[in-house]
Formats: C-alpha cells, structure tokens, sequence
C-alpha cells in the first residue's frame, strides 16, 4: 500500500473505530427490534402513521410494509438514520483529508515532502475509500448477521445491493467534503458545503414525489440515486451506482486539479 | 570548467498575499557549500520567501530555481531538509513514528541516524506528537530536517523556543553540515543567532532584500574597541594619526581606542613597548544591522 495512503488511514484509525463501533450499534439495535415489529405488526403499522404526520413519514420514506423484512430495513436502516449518521462520518473523514491538517498547520511539512501534490490528494481520496470501505463492511456485516439471527428472511444478495448503494452515496459526501478543503483549505466551509449538500438532497428527493420542480431538481440530489431504483427490493442498480461513482471520481478530479494549483496554508 | 549552479537563484521573486506585500523583487542567490543568513524582523518576508523555495505558495512573479529545477518539482525535495517556522505537530502518534514516516517517504535514513540526533538534542522521541512542548516540536523539527542529510537545508526561525544549552548544539550541527559541503539557508529576527555560522548574511525587511553582506568582509569593517596595557606609560605621539584608530585616549600605561577595519597599525605601533595585556572587544555587528534599519526606516518615513 502507498506511504501516504497507509499513514492517513493511521491518522484516521481511532475516528474510524468510533465510527464503526457507533453506526454498527445503531444498526443492531434497529435490526434487532425485528420481531417485536413482526409480532406486533397491526400495532406499529398504527402506531407509525398516527404517530406522524404525513408529510413527515415522507420524509422517513414512507413507513409501510414495516412489518415485512425488507420494509423494515429499508425504514429503519437504509432510509434515514443510517446513511445520515454515516455521511456525517464521511464528511469528517474528507475534511481531514486537507482542510484539516491545512487548518492545523500540519499539511505545510506534508506538502513539502517529495510528494506530487496531485498524488497526495489522490493517496488521500484513496484512503478516504478504504475507511468509509471498512465502516460499509462492518456495518453490513452486522445487518447479514443480526437480520439472519431475527429472521428478516431478505436474501444476502439484496442487502450486499442496498449497502452498495450506501457505500457509494457516503463516499460521495466525504469526496465534497474533501474537494471543498482541497480547494479552499477551509474545515467550516466544506463541512457546511457537504452537509447542506446532504439536507437538501434529502428534502429534494423525499419531495420530489409530490412537488414537480423537485422532480427536475432531484437529477441533481444523490438520494435519488441511492433511493430510486429500491435496491433492497431489485438488487444491485448498476446504473443509478455508476452515476454515484462518477460523481466522486469527478469531484476527486477536481479536488486534484485545484489543489495542485493554489498557495497551502494562506 | 562550468560554474556550479547555484543552490538557490531567484530573479525578481515576488508575492502578494491579495493586496498585502509579503514579497518584492528578491533576486538572490545562495551558492553551493555557504551557510547563508537570512535577518529581518517579523513580519519582513522571511517566511513568505521560504514558502516560495519550497513550492508551499506560488510566486506572484518573478522565476525560483532550487538545486537547479523548478521547485514544483516534487522530487528534489528529498534533497531538502526543512523546517518550518510555524511548526505544527499533533495527533497521538509518537515523535518517533512520525519520523520514521517521514525518512520513508524521502526515501531512508542512515540507521541510529534519528537516535543519534535525538540525543544530541535531548529530545524524547516516545512522546506523543499533541503532547510535546514548544522546545520539544522545535528539536523533532530539527531532527526531521537533518535526519536525511539534505544538501539544502532549509530552516526557518531555527532557534526559536530552544534553550541556550540546545542552541549550541544546533549550531554545531549546522557547523558540521557545512563542513560536509552541504548549504544552509536560516533565518533569524536576531543577528546574534547567526553570525557565528554564517557566511553571508542577507537582510529583508518590508518586502524587500535591503543588503547582502559577506560576514567575514563585515567583520572586517565593523568598528572595535581595543583596550592596551603597557608596562610603563607610554607617548601619546606613538599612537596619534594611526589609519583606522579613532576616539583615541592615552592615560598612562594604558591605550583605549576605536578601530575601523583592520587593526594592523594599531598593534605595530604598540610591539615597540611591552604590552601587558590586551583587551578587544568582538565587532557589533549587530550596530551595523541597525544602521541598515534605521536608515530604511527613515527612507520609509521620508516616501510616505
Ligand atoms: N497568509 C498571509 N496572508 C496575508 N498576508 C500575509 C500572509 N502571510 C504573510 N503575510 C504578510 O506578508 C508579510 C511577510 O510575512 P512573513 O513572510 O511571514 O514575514 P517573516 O517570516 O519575515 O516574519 C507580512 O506583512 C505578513 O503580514
Ligand atoms: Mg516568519
């Protein structure tokens, strides 16, 4: 493994096991309330679209077929919390990538190591990938195992599909992240830029059911792509996955291309 | 034969920070094997000339040749030991680990090299990096910067937090760099830090390269106060209208006078009596630097 990809994810070791122990938990516990749901499900039906207004559960993605395996992970896991808890851990992680250690003061010695500085931002993307790659790992490891032990009944191949997805999206929001520190050197602006990115995409998509020019605005919101195609349901969506990738390998680019080109640490 | 290049060479080098002057117009050039002292208070442009060297921000104008290349070129950075003035080192990674990133990534260092060093400094490399004092960062910026053995060594404010003991030290690393042919390029606000080492000294201030001087040359002309004891008095006469004695007192059977420059004159016309002692003050050359100052200060006052 590169030098410079080895000791950033060094750098990223105890955020990324906080990370993965804290989505990984929240993923069991959500998982493991299964058969209570199953057991219930008339009462948690009710209980969810009384408990909500409509256009909230919207928002949540609707809530029905909660009691079924694949309803409930998609509410409880793929929905909302999850992906929202794991694109924060993405964009902190891309922030570190540059922004940063530029703000600490730290990237001056790194950028004066006999590194291209084209291949330290690509080092750092790089390592960016395999961490959010670990989390995405553990945390499906956790939905196989505790869905299979509760009994959700939803075939590997679907979930390995609907983590796919979630991979891919997470990686998006951590590249913004990345590319907005690498072109500015500014922590509070690519955490804001990322995160508003994320809420407005979200509303955007959830939206975008019911308001028409939320259905043009949502070409632009990665949710569409992640959500659309229900991979939990139809399996690996090649398609809507490569749009998602493409996207970070463009912001990469860009990310490479801009810091390449400005002053470190003015 | 072909001149050797030079280690540095700069023509019109310049950078504006937006509006702000952090840069004017340095053409500059340091040779192979020279410790070069680079003086001026803050805020004149050390470190913003330093970045340029090292491709950390990108000249406004003006051309920068290092080691013969372009300093975006990444790869002769490994060539270079540098540390910076404003060193930040955090994280829970031990000194000694961040080192061994660093050697590897520019490519090895000699074996018991960076323990070597750290004993000479008295730097305790087990600590973790978020945990290390002032003083302690400056020493592991230190060891970095030398580990390698660079050709170019590259050091900004280099004495700044270290205490006396630990100076000393460090100037006989950069005595010892020398030595083995390799060229160093410090900066300083104080004078004092570097001109026991240095060859040449350059000044900037405001912007702009205001002198460079050879030291040795400086020395030569700096004004020295020379104390003689005889043992018996001695004529006034042998001593009047000496080249270079100014400020001259005779009482007795001791001589006190200023010499400018070479004090040859001086000590001929004392070898006819018996000099019992002698008393020569180390040239200020500090007073000559804020000659320097002072008087682009008042050409400051004077645009304005
Ligand atoms: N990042 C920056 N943004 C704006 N001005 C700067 C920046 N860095 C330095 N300067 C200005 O450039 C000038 C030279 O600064 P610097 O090179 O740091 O001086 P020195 O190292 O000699 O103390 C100063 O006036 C300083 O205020
Ligand atoms: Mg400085």
């Amino acid at each position: 493994m590169p030098m410079l990809v080895r000791k950033t994810l060094r750098d990223y070791r105890r955020a990324l096991i906080g990370w993965t122990i804290g989505i990984c938990v929240f993923t069991g516990l959500y998982t493991s309330f299964f058969p209570q749901m199953r057991e219930n499900p008339d009462f948690y039906n009710q209980a969810a679209l009384a408990k909500y207004p409509d256009s909230v559960r919207k928002l949540m993605g609707g809530l029905e077929n909660i009691s079924t395996g694949t309803g409930f992970l998609q509410a409880v896991v793929y929905q909302l919390f999850v992906p929202l808890l794991f694109i924060m851990c993405a964009v902190m992680l891309g922030n570190k990538a540059i922004a940063a250690p530029e703000e600490a003061g730290t990237l001056e010695l790194t950028v004066t190591l006999p590194v291209d500085r084209k291949r330290l931002v690509l080092e750092r993307f790089a390592a960016l990938a395999l961490g959010l790659l670990v989390v995405a790992v553990a945390s499906l490891a956790v939905v196989v195992v505790l869905g299979s032990a509760v009994g959700l009944g939803v075939p590997f191949g679907r979930i390995l599909a609907a983590h796919t997805g979630l991979y891919l999206l997470v990686l998006f929001f951590g590249t913004v992240a990345l590319t907005v520190g690498a072109a500015t050197g500014r922590k509070a602006l690519a955490m804001s830029v990322a995160g508003g990115y994320a809420v407005a995409g979200y509303v955007v998509n959830a939206m975008s059911a019911d308001v028409e020019v939320m259905r043009w605005l949502n070409n632009l919101s990665p949710f569409h792509y992640y959500s659309e195609g229900n991979p939990l349901v139809n399996g690996l969506q090649v398609g809507d996955d490569l749009v998602l990738l493409a996207a970070a390998a463009v912001l990469a680019l860009t990310a490479v291309l801009s810091f390449d080109r400005r002053d470190v640490g003015v | 034969m072909r001149r050797m290049t030079a280690v540095v060479e700069t023509e019109g080098l310049t950078k504006f920070y937006g509006k702000r002057r952090g840069l004017e117009d340095l053409t500059l050039e340091i040779r192979p094997g020279e410790v070069f002292g680079y003086l001026g208070p803050n805020g004149a442009g050390k470190t913003t000339t330093i970045r340029l060297l090292l491709d950390v921000i990108r000249p406004t104008r003006g051309s920068v040749r290092v080691l013969g290349v372009d300093p975006r070129e990444a790869g002769i950075r490994s060539r270079i030991g540098y540390l910076p003035g404003e060193l930040a080192l955090e994280g829970r990674e031990r000194a000694s680990e961040y080192l061994r990133f660093l050697a590897g990534v520019r490519g090895g260092v000699a074996k018991g090299r960076i323990e070597l060093l750290a004993e000479r400094l008295e730097a305790d490399l087990s600590v973790k990096m978020g945990q290390l004092s002032k003083g302690n960062k400056q020493k592991v910026g230190l060891i970095q910067a030398f580990m390698h053995d660079p050709e170019f060594l590259i050091l900004d404010e280099p004495t700044s937090g270290l205490d006396p003991l630990v100076q000393q030290e460090f100037l006989s690393m950069v005595r010892e760099a020398r030595t083995a042919g390799r060229t160093v390029l410090m900066s300083s606000h104080v004078l004092a830090e570097v001109e026991h080492v240095s060859d040449r000294v350059g000044i900037v201030r405001g912007g702009r390269l205001v002198a460079v001087e050879d030291v040795a040359a400086l020395r030569e002309k700096a004004v020295r106060r020379v104390e003689l004891h005889f043992d018996a008095p001695v004529p006034e006469e042998a001593f009047r209208d000496l080249p270079g004695v100014r400020d001259l007192k005779v009482e007795g059977a001791s001589v006190h006078c200023t010499i400018d420059g070479r004090p040859d004159a001086l000590i001929k016309a004392a070898a006819r009596f018996t000099v019992v002692h002698m008393v020569s003050a180390e040239p200020d050359l500090e007073e000559i630097f804020l000659t320097y100052y002072s008087e682009d200060v008042h050409h400051a006052h004077v645009g304005a």
